[in-house]
């Protein structure tokens, strides 16, 4: 049996049917929770993409998630359309940002390094930029952000606001393995690969390495820019703060690498720990800092695989499962 | 002299203090990442330390200056466990990686140590010295920006003295040079490392204090004081010790005029931008 073209839709299903079972009739407390999950694990995914497989580092996906939201709302609003009229421009815009970002940095030939430290600094001077931009984006203060609702679907299906939300990220998280399996599985996969491996001897043999390292840039912030409009409608507001290097970056991060690069389960299995442990501190919420930082640490230095990985060749070597097991 | 004249040389003055100032922390991540290719982003938690620390200590000496001295010494012996412990784990590993290492375990080691500081430390703080406004020729001058400059530059001329007349100054800058030579010439690399992270950790503490002189500094700042350093290390061609101190002065006065005349936020972009052009129009120097 060939578990390779199950493995998406196992995962959809799985996910589709959390709510039925975890979520309950007013209590959004625990509805939050999943979608927070959702939402981190496409956007570690989303950085997969750029960083798991062509090794740009970028450390701007809470200026660009707020970017996309930006443009989303505040076209909506100057046009008097509904988000869902603007929220693939928002969108677009995003992924735009960040393919010019990415083609700069590869026509630059900078390495990840350089990548990582320009990104830091855009992710800074994004939310600066939003803090001073106070008629788009309402300042420090924040603004409201109008509800992205369908009446006929939440009501045929009786859901709460949450738990539509949280099937609309599953929809884009869907989009998103399903791009990210054709990636890996093409030539683009191939491309990847070469590029992470080696990309002088890439570019020699003919890979267009600047153009692939946009594309990945591109669908990368893309996704990103997507998540944006999804994302502030948690709180059914949005401030210059939700979108700091702290709040989302960190622990895109983290969930990437400890749930495992390159892998489309990993950033579930990151998520759902990550997300896990963020509440299991609630009670504790001024522990939370330390314990993150201490598992950056710890992460990055002894766990650079990932979950995934781990469990994958613990499999391997112990029950020769190779061939059997989903990536 | 006209107002505006008396207000541009104001201005100058406090933009030297604070160039000065963001001089010292982008020396720290210069020095560092020189000598070892690790980018110091706990930086800005030294400079924390120090203020806090000075702190604590007038509570009980009620000496200022004392104070200010057991800080600085007491940032060092905190550099020491750090160089030894996580950093000697950092440094197993080699080239590149080693430097994406280094990123990820410096930076979880500031979000640690913020994490633990919040706990006591919740509110905005200043090193308790009070320096009274002058006037000089009808210019108003910040006291403060004037003790800031005197410390700033007798520390520059120390450490000036150190790399051009000591052996380990000279070893240390043999290193950055070139490191396999160095360690032909019998330098033993990882000691002077160790020495000067240290060094940088006392540095940044002392930037820290100064600092506080003009605006008080809680544990969210540490974050902020870290990139201003690795921006202005960055600017000043990462591994060039004369260029981060001219990176450090430029990018304090622009910064200061800025803030004065278009706001804080767009002096804060400013610095940014700075960096993002220097870092694309000059990016050989940090890969390397």
């Amino acid at each position: 049996m060939n578990w390779e073209q199950y493995k998406i839709p196992a995962a959809v299903v799985f996910l589709a049917i959390l709510p039925a079972v975890f979520f309950q009739e007013g209590a959004t407390y625990i509805s939050r929770i999943f979608t927070i999950f959702i939402m981190f694990a496409t956007l570690a995914l989303a950085l997969d993409v750029a960083f798991g497989q062509t090794d740009q580092l970028l450390l701007f996906t809470g200026g660009i998630v707020g970017i996309g939201t930006y443009t989303t709302v505040d076209l909506a609003a100057s046009l008097g359309v509904s988000l869902w009229a603007t929220i693939l421009i928002g969108g677009l815009f995003a992924g735009v940002v960040g393919a010019v970002v990415c083609y700069v940095a590869a026509r630059r030939q900078l390495n990840v390094i350089v990548i990582s430290i320009l990104t830091i600094s855009l992710q800074l001077a994004m939310v600066q930029t939003f803090n001073a931009l106070r008629d788009i984006t309402g300042g420090n203060t924040g603004m409201e952000v109008p509800a992205l609702t369908a009446e006929a679907i939440t009501s045929t299906m009786g859901w709460e606001p949450l738990t539509f939300l949280y099937y609309l990220f599953l929809l884009l998280l869907t989009a998103l393995m399903v791009v990210h399996h054709y990636l890996t599985n093409s030539k683009y996969g191939l491309a990847f690969d070469m590029i992470r491996q080696d990309e002088v001897s890439a570019a020699s043999t003919g890979v267009a390495v600047v153009r692939y390292k946009a594309f990945a840039g591109f669908v990368a912030t893309f996704f990103m820019g997507l998540v944006g409009p999804l994302y502030v409608q948690i709180g059914g507001y949005a401030t210059p703060g939700m979108f700091q290097f702290a709040t989302i970056d960190v622990l895109v991060l983290i969930i990437l690498v400890v749930g495992g690069m390159r892998t489309i389960y990993g950033p579930i299995v990151g998520a759902a720990l990550i997300v896990y442990v963020n509440e299991a501190l609630q009670a504790a919420q001024e522990f939370r800092t330390m314990v993150f930082g201490a598992m950056l640490i710890v992460l990055f230095l002894y766990f650079r695989n990932g979950i995934v990985r781990y469990a994958r060749d613990l499999a391997v070597d112990r029950f020769d499962l190779g061939d059997r097991l989903p990536g | 002299m006209a107002v505006g004249a008396r207000l541009l040389i104001g201005l100058l003055i406090d933009g030297i203090s604070s160039g000065l100032i963001l001089a010292m922390l982008g020396l720290g991540i210069t020095l560092v990442f020189g000598l070892g290719g690790v980018l110091n982003l706990a930086i800005g938690v030294f400079s924390l330390l120090g203020i806090l620390i000075t702190i604590e200590v007038t509570g009980i000496v009620s000496n200022v200056l004392v104070a200010a001295v057991v800080a600085f010494l007491a940032a060092g012996v905190v550099g020491l466990v750090v160089d030894r412990s996580l950093l000697s784990l950092v440094y197993k590993s080699e080239g590149e990686e080693r430097t994406l290492i280094g990123i990820f375990a410096t930076l979880g080691l500031s979000f640690f140590l913020e994490g633990v500081l919040i706990l006591r430390y919740p509110d905005v703080y200043s090193v308790p010295a009070e320096i009274e406004l002058l006037r000089v020729a009808g210019i108003l001058i910040r006291g403060s920006s004037l003790v800031s400059i005197a410390i700033t530059v007798v520390i520059f001329a120390l450490l000036y003295l150190f790399f051009e007349r000591t052996y380990v100054g000279q070893a240390t800058r043999t290193v950055m040079q070139d490191e396999i030579g160095a360690t032909l010439c019998g330098i033993d690399t990882r000691q002077l490392r160790t020495l000067v992270f240290v060094l940088s950790a006392m540095v940044a503490a002392i930037a820290g204090m100064l600092y506080s002189f003009t605006g008080e500094v809680g544990v969210a700042s540490a974050f902020q004081l870290t990139i201003n350093a690795v921006i202005v290390s960055v600017v000043g061609g990462v591994t060039s010790i004369a260029g981060t101190v001219v990176a450090g002065l430029a990018l304090g006065i622009i910064t200061t005029y800025a803030s004065a005349f278009v706001g804080a936020y767009f002096a804060a972009i400013a610095l940014f931008a700075v960096a993002i052009v220097v870092l694309l129009v000059r990016p050989g120097q940090i890969s390397s």
